[in-house]
């Protein structure tokens, strides 16, 4: 019984890690893309990986400036933008690599579903994306707060108010864990200094030894595995990835790097936003109108301020681990009802990120 | 009352009044706009000139309150006047219209753009004090502006850069796909060798 167990588990380890394909000629040299009519999903991974790297390069670029202290952190964006020789840029290419790097996680994550890519033996790929999109969130959470403008400091203790809330739902002893959790987070008992010392932790050495560990896993079994068949009635047609595929790759990374240097050089992030949201955050000042989270949180800020808080945050946790059993959830369903659940879910993102405060106003009466 | 005796009396006048800023202005940005604006448009602190703050009428030294005082005397345009609690555009509002015009366009705030004209661009971002105070964005901060315009002006702006751009990455894509190309023959000749032995 037990050696049967043992080498059941033996079976599934060989299927997941196909240790015997860890080969240049295998991962590399005779690795085959699938040609059909879904292949441009192939090329989202790639660019999440690019924006990723924009994001080091930058981000690498502004720690030689940035001060992480109330005192100085607004300060020294300041200086970044308005004195250091390319930091305007560097700063403007960091804010819309960001932006873009989530915007493509969303479409690899509705398209990988679409496509059913998940299916064995890639789950340990699928669970790793969905590690890496939770990494991704908490950058753009704890990224908000550094610049330590109004905007960064109010949108912050909104998001870790919701966190506290939580524990009114909880039963007994239970109740207080929302609030220890905020606090560790936190650091004290307002968002102060200990605050942005832990966020700035997060954003620039945990998160990221989080996600080359993830990401790492995560590339590796995209190599072992190849390319998923993607379609249900394959055309035949293949194409070598090396070097025809990751050629197209480079050049598309090329395009998407002209179009966000483009933006970065001609639109200041920061003019999409009211200016007096942007002044150094002033604890005894008033609060400026417009405090919002960054707009790819507007899934869950819209929901978050109409329906219940209970609502929203029992979506939110099944949300999370419907993502992460996808693989076992899903693995009966033809690639048709994959493609119409992640049409659904992209409208439900487009319409909340779009047209969520136009939806607001028309149920309160008041903008959102 | 000739204009000897009512510059007096207009300057005492001033002095008397309490330090309140002139939130019509901001009012009717803000409806015009839709945007969020504050005093910072025109005042040192965002909150507007009444306080202890820095840049607020509390906080000011001997040397500016009466900087101050002359400056709320500067009736007429053209004074270069300057008051410690405006900013660089709040001066330049009272410099080119003069006090007793601004007191006038007060009730009718929507007037200021064509008062001040379309010349003076104090933050140099390529859109005119005038047009972003219509657009609710800041005339002293580069990065504020109104989207659209702030893109095209910047694309004129950086145009050559751009272009270099493109040619530095059309460069170093068509290199890269030569290095590429030629690795790929060099591990395919190798395999053919292998194969060729075995």
């Amino acid at each position: 019984m037990g050696s049967e167990r043992m080498n059941a588990v033996g079976a599934f380890l060989r299927d997941r890690l196909p240790l015997s394909h860890f080969s240049y000629e295998e991962m590399v040299g005779k690795k085959l893309v699938p040609v059909h009519r879904m292949s441009w999903g192939y090329y989202f991974g790639g660019l999440v990986l690019f924006f990723f790297l924009v994001q080091l390069g930058t981000g690498v670029m502004l720690l030689f400036y940035y001060q992480p202290t109330v005192s100085d952190a607004h300060a020294s964006v300041e200086y970044i933008t308005k004195h250091v020789g390319g930091g305007a840029l560097i700063r403007n290419l960091h804010a819309w690599a960001s932006s873009c790097m989530i915007f493509c996680l969303f479409v690899h994550l509705l398209t990988t579903f679409a496509m059913k890519a998940f299916e064995k033996p890639r789950e340990i790929t699928w669970i790793s994306g969905v590690i890496l999109l939770m990494v991704t969130f908490g950058f753009g959470f704890t990224g908000y707060l550094l610049p330590w403008h109004q905007i960064a400091v109010n949108a912050t203790k909104v998001g870790l108010q919701s966190i506290e809330e939580a524990g009114q739902y909880m039963p007994g002893a239970l109740a207080d864990f929302p609030r220890y959790v905020k606090e560790l987070i936190q650091g004290e008992a307002a968002v102060g200094q200990a605050t942005l010392s832990r966020f700035y932790a997060l954003h620039v050495v945990i998160l990221p030894l989080l996600t080359f560990a993830t990401l790492g896993l995560h590339v590796l079994m995209v190599q072992l595995h190849g390319m998923s068949q993607g379609v249900d009635h394959p055309t035949g047609k293949t194409e070598r990835f090396f070097p025809f595929f990751l050629l197209k790759d480079f050049s598309l990374w090329g395009l998407v790097f002209l179009a966000v240097i483009t933006l970065a050089l001609c639109l200041p992030f920061e003019s999409l936003f009211a200016y007096p949201l942007f002044e150094p955050f002033d604890p005894l000042g008033s609060t400026p109108e417009g405090i919002k989270p960054e707009w790819y949180f507007f899934f869950l800020y819209y929901p978050l301020e109409l329906l219940p808080f209970w609502v929203v945050m029992l979506a939110m946790n099944a949300g999370i681990v419907l993502l992460l059993a996808v693989p076992w959830i899903f693995r009966r369903s033809s690639r048709r009802t994959l493609s119409m659940i992640a049409a659904a879910a992209a409208l439900y993102l487009v319409t909340m990120t779009l047209f969520g405060d136009a939806i607001y106003t028309f149920f309160k009466g008041v903008p959102g | 009352m000739t204009p000897r005796r009512f510059l007096p009396a207009a300057i005492a006048f001033t002095l008397a009044l309490p330090a309140y800023g002139y939130p019509e202005f901001q009012q009717f940005v803000k409806k015009n706009s839709g945007r969020g604006t504050n005093c910072a448009m025109c005042h040192v602190h965002p909150d507007g000139p009444e306080g202890l703050k820095p840049g607020q009428i509390g906080s000011l030294s001997t040397e500016e309150l009466n900087q101050l005082n002359r400056a709320r005397a500067a009736f007429e345009p053209g004074q270069n006047a300057h008051n410690p609690i405006l900013n660089a555009f709040g001066d330049s509002i009272i410099n080119t219209l003069g006090k007793t015009k601004f007191l006038q366009i007060r009730l009718h705030p929507e007037e200021l753009p064509e008062a001040l004209g379309d010349t003076s661009d104090l933050d140099r971002d390529g859109i005119p004090d005038s047009k972003e105070y219509i657009a609710g964005t800041h005339p002293l901060d580069d990065s504020s502006g109104e989207p659209a315009s702030l893109f095209l002006i910047n694309l004129r702006r950086y145009a050559f850069h751009l272009v270099m751009m493109v040619v530095a990455t059309g460069a170093g894509l068509y290199g890269l796909n030569a290095m590429l190309h030629w690795f790929d023959l060099l591990m395919s000749s190798g395999r053919d060798k292998d194969a060729s032995e075995k």
